[in-house]
C-alpha cells in the first residue's frame, strides 16, 4: 500500500472497534476519557490504527495574544483543533475553586477536555475555535490566570514541590519561581516571539531534582550544599539499634567512599572534601542524617530533550547564595542568545558552536565573585535512526521471540 | 458566573499571571512552610510528612489516564473528593498524576479508595513504579510519529501492579514515552525512554511540499530556508529547477531522522510501516548512585502493532526483568548497569547489536557534581 492509498482511506468502523481495546485493561483509559468529550475521536482511531497522521499543523489567532494558543486542522479540512496552554501557580498547587472555573471555561468554551498536567508545566484546555476570543477574557478575568507559554518564547516555568510539602527543600523554588516569571525584565518577553528559539527555567530544590531540571530547562536552579551532610549521631544510633539503618549499608552505597563507620565509637564520619551531594545516605536514614547547614543554590544552563544538535544535560555555571542574583547573569544570556543564535537553536546548541566561553565570561563578568563550575557535556546524541531493511527485519525478529516468550504462541 | 464586565482586548498584550502560589495553600501549609522534618510512607501512594510543629499532613497519589488527559466530568470527580475529604487543594504532578493533600491517615485512605471506585489507583513512591509519562502525539499534536498515549495505556496495563505496589521492584522506576523525537514526555534521562522515530529519511511530499519552499530559486541566493537550515547533517538540498522553482532533495545515507525537517515543514511523509520506537535505558536527572545522565540506546527500533503494541510491552517488560535479576536493593537502572557493566546488560537483554546500539559507556560529572572540586 502506497502512502497515498493510505491517506484516501476512509474512517472505518474498523478503527473505532479496535479503539475499544484500548479502554479495556485495568489502567485508566484516555479513550474512555475522550469519549464523554465532544473531542473528534474518529480522526484519532484512523491515526492510530494507520499509523498516519490526520492532521497538519494550523494557524490561530487571537487579538493581541502572540503566545499560548496552538491549532491544527484535518487533512480533510472538515475539523480544525484549537487549544491555549494556561498558566499554572508555582508548584502546580490548585486549589478547588480554581479547578471549578478551569471546569467552566472547558464546558462553556472548551469540548470539555483537557489535559490536566502538561508536560511544560502548564494545563493544557481544548477550546471551540469560534469561542476562542471570548475564552481569553474568561480566562484572564475569571479564571484569574492567562494563556502563554508557546512559541519562540519562555515556555511555563516549572518549580518541585519544595518547601511547602518537601523536608529536602533547600531553598524556596516556588518563591524562586515567581521571581522570574513576574520580574519585569523577564516578564516582558511572555507575550513576544522574539527569541531564536524557546527558553526554559525549572527550579529543582535538592539534588535529587524532582522538577528534571537537569535535563530540560535552558536555566536550571538545584538546591545544594557545601561541605558534608548534617548527621545526628544520637538519632543515627537510635535508627540502627531498631534496625531501621545498616550502618555498613551506609558506607557501601556512599558513590565516592566518604562515608566510613567507626564501629568502637558508634560514629558515622563523612568526608566533606569528598562528598558528591548524591543523597544516597541521606534518603536511607533521613532524619538521622540531613543536607549541610551551608546551602547554596547550583546554577547550571543549556539541557534540553529537543534540539539541533541532540538532547544533553546542563552545563554547571556557579554557586549561588541567592537566586535573584542569577538575574543580571540570565539577562546578559539572554542578549547573548538572541543576538548570535541562527533560527531554530536552543541555548545549548549556541554554546556547542561558538564554545562555552560566551557563558563563562558572561558569567565572570555578571558573578565575579561566586564559585564556577568546570563544566562537562556530552557528545553529540541522536535519538532517530535510519535502519536498513535488514536491520528493520533483524529488530523485528527479536521483538517477535520476545512477545512469543511472554504472551505464548498465539498472535 | 457572572460575565458583566467590558475588557479591552488590547490589555491583553500583558499576559495575567496566576495568583500567586501560597493563594492556594490550606491554612496547615501555610503554617509549617518549610518546616517539614520527617516523613513516613503508608504504603504505596500515601506519604505522611511531619512538620517540626508536629502537626503532619498526608499526600495522596492518584494514576490519572496517559497523557493526564481528562473530561470536565472526571475532572468534578476529583474537585468532589478534594471537597469532601482533601484540604480542597490538589496538586499535578510532573509524572502527570494527581495528588490529594488531607490532614489525616483515614481521610486519606477514603481518597485512595473514592478514586479506585471511579476506576482511579493510588500508588507510587518508593520502590515502584512512580509514573508513566506520555506526550500528546496524536491527541493534540502534528508532528508525530507515532501515539504515545496509547502506548503508555499498554504498558500502564501491564505494569500497573508495579504501580499499586503489588509487584516489588527494586527502586524507583520512572517511564517516558514521546510520540517522536522531539521528546515531549520531558527528558531523554529516564530510566526507560520509549521514544518514537520515523526509522527513514522523511519523503517530501511532491504536490504540497511547495508550501515549504520560496517560490523562485533566486531566492536560494540570499538566504537558506528554513527547512534546509534546520537540518543539522545538511541532508536537505534545495536546488533552482529549470523552470526557475526550487527542488527538493532528502539524502537517504545522510539522514538521521531527527524530525527536524517535520518541525518546520508539514508536507514530509513516511510510510507507517518503517515508523517504530527506540527503547532509551538507565538515565535520570537525579544524582544518586552514579549521578544524572541521559539514558543509553539499547534498542534502536522496536515495530508497532496497535492497539495493543506487544512487541513495545514485551521489550519493556525484557528489560524490567533483567533490571530486577541484577539490581541490588535500592539500585536503580542506570546504576545498575554501570555496576554489571552495559555490554553485559545488553546480552541479558538479548538484543541484536547493530551500529545503531553501539553505546559508550558515559563516566563523567554532570549536574551538582560539577561543583563539586570548589566545595
Amino acid at each position: 500500500m502506497t502512502i497515498s492509498d493510505i491517506r484516501e482511506q476512509k474512517i472505518s468502523e474498523d478503527d473505532m472497534k479496535a479503539l475499544e481495546k484500548l479502554e479495556k485493561g485495568p489502567w485508566p483509559s484516555h479513550v474512555t476519557e475522550l469519549k464523554k468529550t465532544r473531542y473528534p475521536i474518529e480522526y484519532y482511531a484512523w491515526g492510530v490504527m494507520h499509523k498516519y497522521s490526520p492532521w497538519y499543523s494550523g494557524s490561530f489567532r487571537v487579538r493581541y495574544v502572540f503566545s499560548g494558543i496552538l491549532a491544527r486542522r484535518s487533512r480533510d479540512g472538515k475539523v480544525s483543533e484549537v487549544h491555549f496552554r494556561t498558566y499554572s501557580p508555582a508548584g502546580r498547587f490548585l486549589s478547588t475553586a480554581y479547578l471549578k472555573k478551569i471546569a467552566y471555561v472547558a464546558e462553556q468554551y472548551g469540548i470539555g477536555l483537557l489535559e490536566f498536567a502538561g508536560n511544560t508545566g502548564a494545563i493544557v484546555i481544548n477550546i471551540q475555535p469560534d469561542k476562542a476570543d471570548q475564552a481569553i477574557d474568561i480566562i484572564r478575568n475569571v479564571m484569574g490566570s492567562d494563556v502563554g507559554g508557546s512559541g519562540d518564547t519562555f515556555r511555563e516555568f516549572y518549580a518541585c514541590p519544595g518547601p511547602a510539602l518537601c523536608e529536602f527543600a533547600l531553598y524556596d523554588t516556588l518563591a524562586a519561581m515567581d521571581f522570574f516569571r513576574s520580574h519585569p525584565e523577564i516578564y516582558k518577553f511572555l507575550n513576544t516571539q522574539l527569541f531564536p528559539y524557546k527558553l526554559k527555567m525549572k527550579f529543582s530544590g535538592c539534588p535529587f531534582d524532582c522538577a528534571g531540571a537537569n535535563a530540560r530547562s535552558d536555566f536550571t536552579f538545584i538546591g545544594t550544599w557545601v561541605g558534608a551532610p548534617e548527621v545526628d549521631q544520637e538519632k543515627l544510633r537510635e535508627m540502627i539499634k531498631s534496625g531501621k539503618v545498616d550502618p555498613k549499608e551506609l558506607a557501601k552505597r556512599c558513590p565516592s567512599g566518604a562515608i566510613s563507620w567507626d564501629d568502637d565509637k558508634q560514629q558515622l564520619k563523612i568526608d566533606g572534601d569528598r562528598c558528591l551531594k548524591a543523597m544516597n545516605c541521606i534518603k536511607m536514614a533521613f532524619p538521622a542524617i540531613k543536607p549541610g547547614k551551608n546551602r547554596k543554590i547550583a546554577m547550571l544552563v543549556g539541557s534540553h530533550a529537543q534540539a539541533h544538535y541532540g538532547p544533553r544535560l546542563s552545563w554547571g555555571v556557579a554557586l549561588l547564595d541567592d537566586y535573584k542574583e542569577a538575574l543580571p547573569f540570565i539577562l546578559k544570556v539572554i542578549d547573548i542568545y538572541s543576538n548570535n543564535a541562527p533560527r531554530r537553536h536552543r541555548l545549548a546548541d549556541l554554546i556547542l558552536r561558538r564554545g562555552f566561553r560566551l557563558i563563562s565570561d558572561a558569567a565572570k563578568e555578571t558573578l565575579p565573585d561566586k564559585p564556577k563550575a568546570a563544566p562537562s557535556s556530552h557528545l553529540r546524541f541522536t535519538t532517530g535512526v535510519v535502519l536498513s531493511d535488514d536491520e528493520r527485519v533483524t529488530y523485528a525478529e527479536w521483538a517477535k521471540s520476545l512477545v512469543k516468550d511472554y504472551y505464548g504462541g498465539e498472535q | 458566573m457572572a460575565e458583566t464586565f467590558v475588557p479591552d482586548p488590547s490589555e491583553r498584550i500583558n499576559k495575567r499571571l496566576p495568583m500567586p502560589y501560597a493563594a492556594q495553600f490550606p491554612d496547615i501549609i501555610k503554617r509549617n512552610y518549610g518546616k517539614w522534618v520527617d516523613r513516613k510512607f503508608h504504603g504505596n501512594g500515601i506519604i505522611e510528612h511531619i512538620s517540626e510543629s508536629g502537626e503532619s499532613i498526608f499526600t495522596v497519589k492518584v494514576g490519572l489516564p496517559p497523557n493526564s488527559r481528562i473530561s470536565v466530568d472526571t475532572l468534578k470527580k476529583i474537585i468532589d473528593v478534594a471537597d469532601s475529604y482533601g484540604l480542597k487543594v490538589v496538586r499535578a504532578t510532573r509524572g502527570m498524576n494527581v495528588e490529594f493533600i488531607t490532614d489525616s491517615l483515614d481521610k486519606a485512605k477514603k481518597i485512595v479508595d473514592v478514586m479506585k471506585g471511579y476506576g482511579f489507583p493510588a500508588g507510587g513512591w518508593e520502590n515502584s513504579l512512580w509514573h508513566i509519562t506520555s506526550c500528546t502525539a496524536y491527541l493534540t499534536c502534528s508532528t508525530f510519529a507515532v501515539d504515545a498515549p496509547s502506548i503508555t495505556k499498554a504498558l500502564y496495563d501491564y505494569f500497573m501492579p508495579y504501580f499499586t505496589g503489588e509487584e516489588k521492584l527494586p527502586s524507583k522506576l520512572d517511564i517516558f514515552v514521546s510520540g517522536c523525537t522531539n521528546i515531549c514526555a520531558g527528558t531523554l534521562a529516564g530510566d526507560i525512554v520509549v521514544v518514537g522515530h520515523w526509522g527513514q529519511a522523511p519523503k517530501p511530499d511532491p504536490e504540497k511540499i511547495k508550501f515549504c519552499l520560496p517560490t523562485s530559486a533566486e531566492a536560494l541566493k540570499k538566504v537558506t530556508p528554513d527547512v534546509a537550515a534546520v537540518c543539522p547533517v545538511n541532508a536537505i538540498k534545495l536546488y533552482a529547477k529549470e523552470d526557475g522553482s526550487v527542488g527538493i532533495e532528502v539524502d537517504d545515507k545522510r539522514c538521521i531522522a531527527c524530525g527536524r525537517c517535520k518541525n518546520v515543514c508539514d508536507y514530509f511523509d513516511w510510510d507507517p510501516d518503517k515508523i517504530g520506537v527506540g527503547v532509551f535505558v538507565g538515565g535520570k536527572t537525579s544524582n544518586t548512585g552514579s549521578g544524572p545522565r541521559l539514558a543509553y540506546r539499547i534498542v534502536p527500533w522496536v515495530p508497532l502493532n496497535p492497539p495493543e503494541y506487544r512487541e513495545v510491552v514485551a521489550v519493556v517488560r525484557k528489560i524490567v526483568d533483567v533490571w530486577k535479576k541484577n539490581a541490588e536493593p535500592g539500585e536503580r537502572i542506570g546504576d545498575t548497569i554501570d555496576r554489571i557493566g552495559l555490554e553485559e546488560f545488553m546480552r541479558q537483554v538479548g538484543v541484536p547489536k547493530s551500529r545503531h546500539n553501539a553505546c559508550i559507556e558515559v563516566s563523567w560529572n554532570f549536574g551538582v557534581r560539577q561543583f563539586i572540586k570548589y566545595v
